[in-house]
């Protein structure tokens, strides 16, 4: 019963202890300051529901922010990018895991300074049964939601959205006034 | 040592019941996570303000998590703004990049890390930090050489 009673303890202590994620990740470094590589099994969430109980059929199709319920320990990391180079999430890419277990590769930032341990960037997602792929994802979905913004240069400065702000607010969000002082002064 | 090993299984399993979370009334910058947590523009205080307005709009648009950074360094994660529960890439997040607010809403805490759903933004000061004149644009090239 006692050794019975210890392997029962020892089971619900190991996935509370701390653990290495490292151990056969395949992730590229981004030289970040605080990054880890983090390889691990997780429920793919929508952060919403997990927490409300607001509750969307397809986790918001890609328009909520998805979280990943690590197997090992039940943590929710917070996924923040995906690996394509600047400004995109990892939402369009885990969207259509929407409540799915799947294994995920990449960068976790753990800054005591900034009292910060799990949020991550995402670089690579392997489905049960299924191949790895890169989350690469943002670009393609932004490109079809966006089929009047196509032309040459990056989708971050053909996005209409945001080239209305800007035509209205300025690049410093201050005016066009206070940008045209600045870029004179600055050139 | 069936009741034992039920706990055990309650406990191993942890779940995540959703909960009703806590009301509060926060003022601080709707900030972009990814350039505030991971350093990649630089450091925090230059990740912020009128010198990081273009940025924190490209990376609210490309749907990396809004936050709200408080007075004092407390960053919620913004999970929906009045009706608008598009968190990724939503249109209401974006009109407020970089902005300075106060919002009542209902925190929710999991793991270390604060959640809010803004039920209504009682003040926009717009933006109040004008971190251009200390750090320039970040990054530069957020004002095309066309503009210059």
């Amino acid at each position: 019963m006692t050794r019975i009673a210890a392997t029962a303890l020892a089971l619900l202590a190991t996935p509370l202890a701390a653990q290495d994620f490292s151990q056969g990740s395949e992730a590229r470094s981004w030289n970040l300051y605080a990054e880890v590589p983090a390889r691990f099994e997780a429920r793919v969430v929508d952060v919403l529901c997990e927490l409300t109980g607001e509750c969307a059929a397809d986790c918001g199709a890609g328009g909520h922010q998805m979280g990943l319920v690590r197997t090992a320990d039940g943590v929710l990391v917070m996924p923040l990018k995906n690996n394509q180079p600047v400004f995109s999430g990892a939402a369009a890419d885990l969207a259509p895991y929407c409540n799915q277990t799947v294994e995920v590769d990449g960068l976790m930032i753990e800054d005591e300074d900034l009292n910060v341990r799990y949020v991550y960037q995402v670089q690579r997602i392997k489905p049960q049964d299924g191949e790895w792929t890169k989350a690469n994802r943002f670009t393609q979905v932004w490109a079809q939601s966006h089929p009047d913004a196509a032309g040459d240069g990056p989708w971050f400065r053909r996005d209409p959205r945001v080239n209305e702000v800007i035509d209205r607010e300025g690049y410093l969000g201050l005016g066009p006034e206070e940008d045209a002082a600045f870029i004179e002064e600055n050139d | 040592m069936r009741q034992l090993l039920s706990l055990l299984s309650c406990c191993l399993a942890l779940p995540a019941l959703a909960s009703e979370g806590t009301r509060i009334q926060v003022t601080g910058e709707i900030i972009d996570t990814w350039c505030y947590y991971s350093g990649v523009m630089g450091p925090p205080d230059a990740v912020r303000g009128s010198g990081h307005h273009t940025c924190a709009l490209w990376c609210s648009a490309g749907g990396i998590p809004v936050g709200l950074l408080a007075e004092d360094g407390t960053v919620y994660m913004v999970l929906k703004i009045g009706q608008d529960a598009q968190s990724a890439g939503g249109d209401t997040q974006l009109t407020l990049a970089a902005h300075t607010v106060t919002a009542d809403g209902m925190l929710y805490e999991r793991d270390g890390q604060n959640y809010i759903i803004v039920n209504d933004v009682v003040e926009d000061a717009d933006i109040t930090l004008r971190t251009h004149e200390d750090y320039g644009v970040v990054p530069p090239f957020a004002v095309p050489e066309d503009a210059r």
